[in-house]
């Protein structure tokens, strides 16, 4: 009796959190292979590293989670980075500087939202269009040219709060909000139904045009945030900078079994997606892999991770299912 | 009576195309001058490359000091097949010449042979693709841009020294070129000298900032970091700014940005040399209109790359101040 029950634990650890298996493996792997890995500053880096592509992921977490995507998060990031830099070097207030970044951005993310619930255009196209314009926007406002001499703007990306990094500051408060509202409030709840099944979810009452309208306003909330924490930590308004970003966060979002189907996804999951690319990325430099053999291998890791899960999950489900034949015969 | 009306309209349509083609054909003939300006197509590699950018805005200005030519400029995105086709496009239009800054030389260099068929003055630069028959270029030579670097940094760089290296795109030209010449001009040299990290940073400063920080925790000593733009090496450098330890630490890179020379005046750099858009914009503009007016046939330049350091800092700090990329 006892046995069967370390048995169910054990199999429910390995199909629920078989993704945090995963991560730990591959940091107990590391931790051996490269003495310096587990020193407290590579951790620090690794994690304020991966800041921007998480706080980037948490946004397409919800978006996915509620059957969409945002493929404008890079080039929006630009935009609204850019104009962030822009606004501190002429009222030099940090305040006004992310509040600057978040309004673009969010402008942006209202955009994508009008277009795919008023005109129903599919959210790969719509975001797709924004991603294009936003990176125009970014050019043409800049006139492709970077903007240097930042002044105390490089505080947001590069200084610390309460001893730890800023940029990892505020990836665990976006964190928390984000795993709060999945869990704890009707619009995650709403966002899990859209996701699952959306016509269902229209019949039970919701407004899914609002909700998928807020999902975009929280992801540019997010974007925003992100965009003034990386012109900050490369010290210069780069209106090319983070190109490809959005694919860092959707490969992070979705190793972290967040499933493009709608409506399965966990905050805490993506930030052990991000994690698990961190880490790859980190002890391949450390242990001087071959840069060409580095991206052969992130690639082959993450396919491996993905399909781990899927065949952790499937097991699951074939257990459960099982059980409910059994019990009916 | 709607068909008769249809019929008059296309007919009218057919008359006025066709006036409008014997208008131009006019036009070719009439003497070129203020009203009848020679024609330039500038293909830019992409707009969304800074330094290609830089060079486009160079080009603009430098166009407005010659009255009989005018420039238009058009994007490549960064893809061959768009480039390709804007080639095509300009030989269509009957550019008097084009300019092509290559997003892959040897994808361009069909197209190139094209224009050159076709009768049109072609010039290929930043980088240049050597070998087209009939073409000129205007380059700054990617391995000496490297080598003044090189030179100084044999001198300079300890002896047994622990070094980091960033390189660009591979298979991109100036990378490649610049890395070739790290190689011959400093590294065969210096075979004490051991490289403790190369990585790929594609030009990107955060991307270099990420290998750095890794290579800091790996390394209790880098001795230089050599780099093959100034974007990566001021990447870098954010990193070790600030932390005591490297504040021996070398930095080499290839550009001339106003970052750069910011780093380097603030002694945080130690030199770089100058691509710079002006120079390599006031020689395309002359060249094309030395062979637009048949002055000369075919022409190959390079510009200088003078190397800056502190010790001439100051007039590449003012050359960025003109241009406002530096505020005062």
């Amino acid at each position: 009796m006892k046995t069967n029950r370390i048995n169910k634990l054990y199999a429910d650890m390995k199909s629920k959190y078989s993704i945090f298996l995963v991560l730990i493996v591959l940091f107990i792997i590391s931790s051996i292979v490269d003495e310096n890995f587990l020193s407290l500053n590579n951790l620090s880096n690794i994690s304020r590293q991966i800041s921007v592509v998480t706080i980037l992921a948490f946004g397409q977490t919800i978006l996915i989670i509620c059957g969409m995507l945002d493929l404008s998060s890079g080039s929006v990031l630009a935009l609204a980075g850019v104009f962030s830099v822009s606004a501190y070097i002429k009222t030099e207030s940090i305040v006004i500087a992310l509040m600057v970044a978040i309004l673009v951005s969010v402008a942006c993310n209202i955009i994508n939202g009008l277009m795919i619930t008023k005109f129903k255009a599919p959210p790969f196209i719509a975001t797709l269009a924004m991603m294009t314009m936003a990176r125009g926007a970014a050019l043409l406002y800049t006139n492709g040219q970077n903007i240097y001499q930042i002044g105390d703007y490089i505080k947001l990306g590069q200084g610390f709060t309460f001893g730890i990094p800023t940029p990892i500051v505020f990836m665990l408060v976006i964190l928390f909000t984000i795993w709060y509202i999945l869990k704890h409030t009707v619009l995650g709840r709403s966002v899990y139904a859209i996701g699952g099944n959306e016509e269902a979810a229209n019949a039970s009452g919701i407004n899914v045009d609002t909700v998928k309208m807020k999902a975009f306003i929280i992801n540019g909330i997010f974007v925003g945030i992100a965009g003034a924490i990386f012109m900050s930590r490369v010290n210069g308004g780069m209106p090319n900078g983070a190109v490809g970003y959005e694919f860092n966060a959707l490969t992070a979002a979705v190793i972290g079994g967040t499933s493009f189907t709608g409506g399965i996804g966990t905050s805490l999951g993506t930030l052990a997606g991000s994690f698990i690319v961190g880490f790859l990325d980190n002890i391949m430099v450390l242990t001087r892999v071959n840069s060409y053999l580095q991206q052969i291998i992130r690639g082959a890791i993450i396919a491996l991770a993905v399909i781990y899960d899927i065949w952790a999950k499937s097991r699951r489900t074939k257990g459960t299912l099982g059980k409910v034949q059994a019990k009916s015969k | 009576m709607k068909k008769y009306l249809a019929v008059l309209l296309g007919f009218m349509l057919v008359v006025s195309m066709l006036s409008g083609c014997t208008g131009s054909k006019n036009e070719d003939k009439a003497e070129k001058g203020k009203d009848n300006p020679y024609r330039v197509a500038y293909i830019v590699r992409s707009q969304s490359d800074s330094f290609a950018a830089w060079l486009a805005n160079a080009v603009l200005e430098e166009a407005d000091k010659y009255e009989d030519m005018v420039v238009d400029i058009f994007d490549g995105q960064s893809s061959d097949a768009t480039q390709n086709a804007l080639i095509e496009n300009a030989i269509t239009s009957k550019y008097d010449a084009i300019i092509i800054q290559p997003n892959n030389g040897e994808a361009q260099r069909a197209y190139a042979e094209k224009a050159v068929e076709a009768g049109i003055i072609t010039i290929t630069t930043n980088a240049r693709i050597d070998g087209v028959n009939g073409a000129s270029s205007v380059d700054a030579d990617p391995y000496e841009q490297a080598k003044v670097n090189a030179v100084v940094a044999l001198e300079q760089i300890p002896q047994n020294a622990k070094v980091v290296v960033l390189d660009g795109p591979p298979g991109n030209f100036h990378a490649d070129a610049r890395r070739e010449s790290w190689k011959k001009e400093f590294f065969d040299k210096r075979p004490d000298v051991k490289i403790v990290g190369e990585e790929i940073a594609n030009w990107n400063k955060d991307e270099a900032m990420n290998y750095m920080e890794t290579w800091v925790q790996a390394n209790d000593k880098i001795d230089a970091i050599i780099s093959m733009n100034d974007n990566m090496a001021a990447g870098a450098l954010e990193v070790i700014k600030n932390n005591p330890k490297f504040k021996e630490t070398l930095a080499y890179g290839v550009d001339g940005t106003a970052e750069a020379v910011l780093l380097i005046k603030d002694g945080i750099m130690t030199s770089t040399s100058l691509q710079s858009a002006y120079d390599l914009a006031k020689a395309l503009l002359d060249t094309s209109h030395k062979l637009v007016t048949g002055v000369e046939k075919q022409i190959d330049i390079d510009i200088e790359c003078p190397l800056i350091n502190k010790d001439n800092v100051s007039e590449y700090i003012e050359m960025h101040k003109k241009a406002g990329a530096i505020r005062n």
